[in-house]
């Protein structure tokens, strides 16, 4: 038995906001949607599926959305937000991906740490409360050719898709200046490598869309 | 006076393609609307809900009930004729388009061009009218519904591969010709077929687009083609043609059809002064960007656009991307009903 509701689309949008996040093939779940709707800072995590044990795996997604990225429950089960209030829109694309389509064998250590993927570089992060900013160092160690080359791209990777603040060379913050390591996790390895992230992103845009380059019918 | 609507959406869809009067403008997809979370919501998932009648009907029906649309359109992608003909298909997940692996073409030349005897019967082709029969069961006159049924063009990609019959249109165009003429006789066998299910209106996709070939292109292999069908096929049919499209919008318009479902890259003012009355229009909200990756004010700021232009009916440019996000979709007849209230 299901408390979830048999909502109509227009009930969905209504009731639980814009859908912010959609993963079209849940791999753990006979591949259903599931969607992250936002309304007034609150995140709904919705399927219109009614297949059997849909309601268990929305709330494996709900724990899963708590343990990776920091997300507290709000008013119901299947609602949350981050304690400090913010939306924080982009790095919850990595998280919603990570929690849903990931399993829990999947995640990353604890340690905010990865091996650069263009050089033998180690890249580390800490993080440390300044005033009433908290703010993540980013270092490297190891051999490179240009050490603070790959530093200068890695933070723009955590600009970029963290939507954090630069505030010198090798610190960032959060644009709410709150601890978000569970966030940093997530984005660390996409920092690495904005290039090849960019065209994998562009090639899931591509996905399901119906055009003349999709169908083969444009001379590119 | 205050905005009422006064017509069913079928009727309104109909006044709207013959040219007759409306209570607002209608919001029709000839090319459909489906997307991952309308698949689960009535469990058809791609492929199968392309490939089976009552999935498909199930699908195809939550564009008007769930999303307002005042139309139905059971035929999704746009192989389901090439299947029946034999190509090899890729039918693809839930997330994607089933498509036609063109690198693997089944015809070489005129001499194969032949029609299967079987063709209507073949199951990709049941799908479609079988579910227009269920859809016109279910409904009755209440909605209208639109079919779908490929022009030669596209066949023609899909039998010989893109480049092959691009070729051939300069090396034999006699031939060409004539295997336009063969291939005209399957698209005519399906809109019939669809027309006897239930189908109101039926719309011929046929993709001499913009991106490979010119306005005269059209004229020379495709305009007589065009206005034999809007003769002989007992419904109206609205043409799509993806892509910039102005320059043969003018030999569009005097083919017949009731319509041309045009895309966004075509500017819809620019569009109705191309048609000059000729044909009626319909679109042009554009997919990639503005449904798939922006918000209901953008959605809401083009279907506005389209409506100062004076397009007779308000649609996405063609088929959805899958992962379109509903409260997009939803904008869509919100906004035509919003500017109606604003200015009727």
């Amino acid at each position: 038995m299901t408390t979830l509701e048999l909502l109509s689309a227009r009930e969905v949008v209504t009731r639980y906001g814009d859908c912010v996040e959609l993963v079209p093939m849940d791999p753990n779940f006979h591949d259903i949607s599931v969607g992250l709707y936002e309304l007034d800072g609150i995140s709904t995590v919705w399927t219109f599926s009614r297949r059997p044990g849909v309601e268990d795996r929305m709330r494996d997604i709900v724990k899963r959305l708590v343990k990776l990225g920091g997300m507290e429950v709000a008013d119901a089960w299947n609602q949350l937000r981050f304690p400090c209030g913010h939306l924080h829109t982009r790095p919850l694309k990595f998280l919603t991906t990570a929690a849903i389509e990931r399993t829990a064998e999947r995640d990353r250590p604890e340690e905010l740490q990865i091996q650069d993927s263009k050089s033998t570089l180690t890249i580390d992060m800490t993080g440390q409360q300044y005033g009433n900013r908290y703010v993540y160092r980013i270092a490297t160690t190891g051999e490179a050719r240009n050490p603070a080359l790959r530093l200068r791209a890695i933070m723009a990777g955590f600009v970029r898709y963290g939507e954090m603040e630069k505030i010198d060379d090798s610190t960032i913050a959060f644009n709410c200046g709150k601890k978000h390591d569970g966030l940093a996790r997530l984005i660390l390895p996409y920092s690495r490598n904005i290039s090849a992230f960019e065209d994998a992103m562009e090639a899931d845009a591509l996905r399901g869309q119906m055009t003349t380059s999709t169908l083969g019918f444009a001379s590119t | 006076m205050a905005y009422e609507e006064t017509m069913t959406p079928r009727e309104r869809v109909m006044n709207a393609l013959a040219g007759l009067p409306v209570d607002r403008t209608p919001v029709s997809n000839p090319t459909n609307v489906a997307t991952v979370e309308l698949m689960d919501m009535v469990d058809a998932p791609f492929p199968d809900a392309c490939r089976d009648p009552q999935l498909n009907a199930e699908l195809a029906a939550t564009g008007y009930t769930e999303l307002g649309f005042d139309s139905i359109q059971p035929y999704f992608t746009i192989i389901q004729e090439s299947s029946a003909l034999g190509c090899e298909m890729q039918w693809e997940q839930k997330d994607n388009w089933p498509t036609v692996r063109m690198t693997n073409p089944i015809w070489k030349g005129e001499s194969d061009v032949k029609i299967p005897a079987d063709f209507l019967e073949h199951r990709d082709m049941v799908s479609v009218t079988g579910a227009i029969e269920i859809l016109k069961k279910q409904f009755g006159d209440e909605v209208a519904i639109i079919g779908k049924s490929m022009g030669p063009w596209t066949l023609a990609y899909h039998v010989f591969g893109v480049e092959t019959f691009l070729l051939m249109t300069i090396d034999d165009p006699d031939m060409t010709m004539r295997i336009m003429d063969k291939l005209k006789e399957a698209t005519v066998l399906f809109a019939d077929a669809q027309i006897a299910a239930g189908a109101d209106a039926v719309c011929i996709p046929d993709h001499a687009t913009g991106d490979l070939v010119s306005g005269e292109y059209y004229k020379r292999f495709l305009q007589d083609i065009h206005t034999e069908m809007a003769q002989r096929i007992d419904a109206p049919l609205i043409l799509h043609i993806c892509g910039k499209t102005l320059d043969r919008m003018p030999y569009i318009a005097k083919t017949g059809m009731a319509a041309f479902h045009f895309d966004s890259r075509n500017d819809p003012e620019e569009a109705m002064d191309a048609v000059d009355g000729g044909i009626g229009l319909v679109g042009n909200i554009n997919n990639p960007q503005t449904l798939y990756s922006r918000g209901p004010d953008e959605v809401r700021k083009e279907v506005y656009a389209c409506l100062e232009a004076g397009v007779q009916m308000i649609a996405p440019e063609c088929a959805i991307p899958l992962q379109t996000k509903l409260q997009n979709l939803l904008a869509i007849p919100d906004a035509v009903k919003n500017w109606s209230a604003e200015r009727l």
